[in-house]
């Protein structure tokens, strides 16, 4: 064989077949949006209040991430899926805002929180001692409602940035605005957090 | 103590994925069936031509346009005829016609025949 025969026979063979690469593009693709769905749940559900309206808003953006970017460099998915995510929730937002407006007009008050139930809401207990159970259920459900009172900007600096660990460039690739925009929301955010909360924190204990 | 803003976002995050790690069965079952229609979707062919449908939907709307505004053909002349079609097509007796069509296509040049003659 000589060398140019060898080249090629090498490339076919490490060279993967277009079904392979699909494949394999599925099954990176299955691993990111398991690893991601259930916090992506959680921040949908603390932007919107409703577990129902964030499931569907969680699937709405795994179907666009793999219908437009499954092609697009494993490292873009998150930032990419969680624009899609917060796009979500403002169109959400918007048709809630819609929604409030006609119910006044029909002279019924309506709030987007009125159904939504902190402790409904809150998970299972799962190997805690009751009272360490009630005690970090009531710091979540405090925190919870201390980052949905934030401005929307702020609040989605800082679930990206904490709750799902995003860099300044990816939140700003997420948020779609610049990587000062995200220190300076993100900034905002932790400030008005510890006012809302207090000094001891998002856990209420004094010892950190 | 006065925690710095680290320990206030790690102190955070620790509540967030005790509650991320909670989420019950119903729930995860749910994101698992999201999830899987998600990569269903992205296998399935209507994802590529889907992404032409606006640009068809644009060329669809010009064409029906340059029908319409054409010189030499008018709407007025068009319509009554295509609503005779759809009455036909919707009436009851259309059905009896198509199993007649032999006899009316002979019936029609026939006509033509009588009208030459």
């Amino acid at each position: 064989m000589n060398a140019e025969a060898a080249t090629f026979a090498v490339s076919w063979v490490s060279e993967p077949s277009t079904g392979t690469r699909a494949l394999q593009q599925e099954q990176q693709l299955n691993r990111f949006l398991a690893d991601v769905e259930r916090r992506a749940l959680r921040i949908a559900e603390i932007g919107v209040r409703d577990r129902d309206d964030a499931l569907d808003l969680v699937q709405d953006a795994m179907i666009k991430l793999a219908r437009k970017y499954a092609d697009r460099p494993t490292a873009e998915w998150a930032p990419l899926f969680y624009r899609i995510l917060q796009n979500g929730v403002r169109d959400w937002h918007r048709r809630q805002a819609v929604r409030n407006r006609v119910m006044v007009w029909f002279g019924r008050s309506s709030s987007e929180d009125d159904d939504y139930d902190l402790v409904a809401a809150a998970p299972d207990p799962i190997g805690r001692s009751p009272d360490e159970e009630l005690q970090n259920s009531e710091a979540m459900a405090s925190l919870e409602s201390a980052v949905h009172g934030l401005p929307a900007r702020q609040r989605e600096a800082f679930m990206l940035r904490t709750f799902e660990g995003l860099d300044v460039a990816g939140t700003a690739v997420a948020m779609g605005c610049s990587e000062g925009s995200v220190k300076t929301h993100y900034s905002r955010a932790i400030h008005s957090l510890r006012e809302t909360l207090g000094e001891h924190g998002p856990s209420g204990s004094g010892d950190g | 103590m006065k925690k710095s803003d680290e320990e206030f976002a790690q102190e955070a995050k620790a509540l967030f994925d005790g509650s991320v790690d909670k989420l019950d069965a119903a729930t995860l079952s749910t994101l698992n069936q999201g999830r899987h229609r998600a990569l269903e979707a992205a296998r399935s062919p209507r994802g590529e031509w889907m992404r032409w449908a606006p640009a068809a939907g644009v060329a669809t709307a010009v064409l029906i346009a340059v029908m319409v505004t054409l010189p030499g053909t008018s709407p007025v002349e068009v319509m009554p005829e295509a609503m005779t079609d759809i009455d036909i097509l919707l009436g009851e007796d259309s059905i009896d016609m198509y199993e007649d069509l032999e006899f009316y296509s002979w019936l029609d040049v026939a006509d033509e025949g009588d009208d030459v003659g």
